[in-house]
């Protein structure tokens, strides 16, 4: 593997899959927090009494 | 043909089911992050063992990130696209869902174009940003990304911000070939198509593999992420429908007490 670092543009280099890495971990993130808080909330609601159609019908 | 094969759904009709769908989504996901992380992680090792190229230098490795991350952005949209179609033509109840939830994937991918585009023009082109064709229409699709999640979030009326996106969607769907062909159509700083082009790709195969195995790793954590997001959408229009319902109950709760009330005192 070509060694990067002390490189003319190594700056570049890192920044750009810097950028990219942590975007995409954000995006990530984002989606499994609000995951866990709409999963919550659902419990919430049948913890409740009120029952998803899906599952009052079954 | 019997009653019963008649009733029961099939394929996308079958989807449509949010329940049966989250379950296929469930079983799904654990293959889909296996697939995602090796295909990042070979790409990511054949990306960086390639040699330099004889002009670029070391900087052609940007490519393979800020190349998959604009092909995500267009194909995110065309997902939206079809969602628009489902809604408008054949009013698919998960066809808004798709839509909706490609759209801040959409938004993120086409935000890494221009970032990492950004970051390789400095050293190639002398400048982080030109007003030229092809980054002018990249820019408008994230202004479009952002302006449509804004009309999902203003309309409370899920059956009438899902017609009145959908149309925005293809509108904005005109943006896409403007992007794609706006390297030959117009003069601009940004190089010509070097991968999708008639007459094959004209980059060196040792560059060529290791975009490709990059993008089918961005495709599948794409694939991955929209899924997810999907599954959160249908977990909010739950949310909101039991919500209602709550609302609903204790409302004609509240009106039996007070009617009950009155015929008493009469």
């Amino acid at each position: 593997m070509t060694s990067l670092f002390g490189t003319k543009y190594f700056g570049f280099i890192v920044s750009a899959y810097g950028i990219t890495t942590v975007v995409l971990l954000l995006m990530v993130a984002w989606i499994l927090l609000v995951h866990r808080s709409r999963k919550k909330q659902l419990a919430r609601l049948e913890e409740a009494g009120i029952k998803r159609a899906s599952r009052s019908n079954g | 043909m019997s009653i019963d094969a008649v009733k029961r759904p099939s394929g996308l009709t079958a989807l449509a089911n949010p329940t049966r769908f989250l379950a296929l989504v469930k079983v799904l996901l654990p293959y889909l992050w296996t697939a995602t992380l090796i295909l990042l992680g070979l790409a990511l090792w054949m990306g960086f063992s390639v040699p330099d190229d004889y002009q670029q230098g070391r900087t052609v490795r940007i490519m393979f990130v800020h190349v998959p991350s604009v092909w995500m952005a267009m194909g995110a949209y065309m997902v939206m696209v079809s969602g628009a179609l489902g809604v408008l033509v054949w009013r698919h109840p998960l066809a808004d869902v798709a839509a909706r939830a490609a759209a801040p994937l959409g938004a993120a991918f086409t935000f890494l174009g221009l970032a990492t585009g950004s970051i390789w023009g400095r050293p190639m082109w002398g400048t982080w940003w030109v007003w030229d064709a092809r980054l002018t229409s990249f820019l408008v699709l994230f202004i479009i990304y952002l302006g449509l999640m804004a009309l999902w979030n203003s309309v409370e009326e899920p059956a009438k911000s899902a017609r009145m996106a959908a149309v925005a969607v293809l509108v904005g769907a005109l943006n896409i070939p403007i992007i794609r062909f706006s390297v030959e159509w117009f003069t601009t700083l940004h190089q010509g198509p070097s991968v999708v082009r008639a007459g094959g790709p004209s980059l060196a195969p040792h560059f060529l593999y290791p975009l490709l195995i990059m993008g089918l790793a961005f495709l599948f954590l794409f694939i991955t992420l929209h899924l997810m997001a999907m599954r959160n959408e249908i977990m909010r229009r739950q949310i909101r429908t039991a919500q209602r319902k709550a609302a609903r109950s204790h409302q004609s709760g509240g009106q039996k007490t007070s009617k009950s009330t009155s015929e008493t005192s009469t």
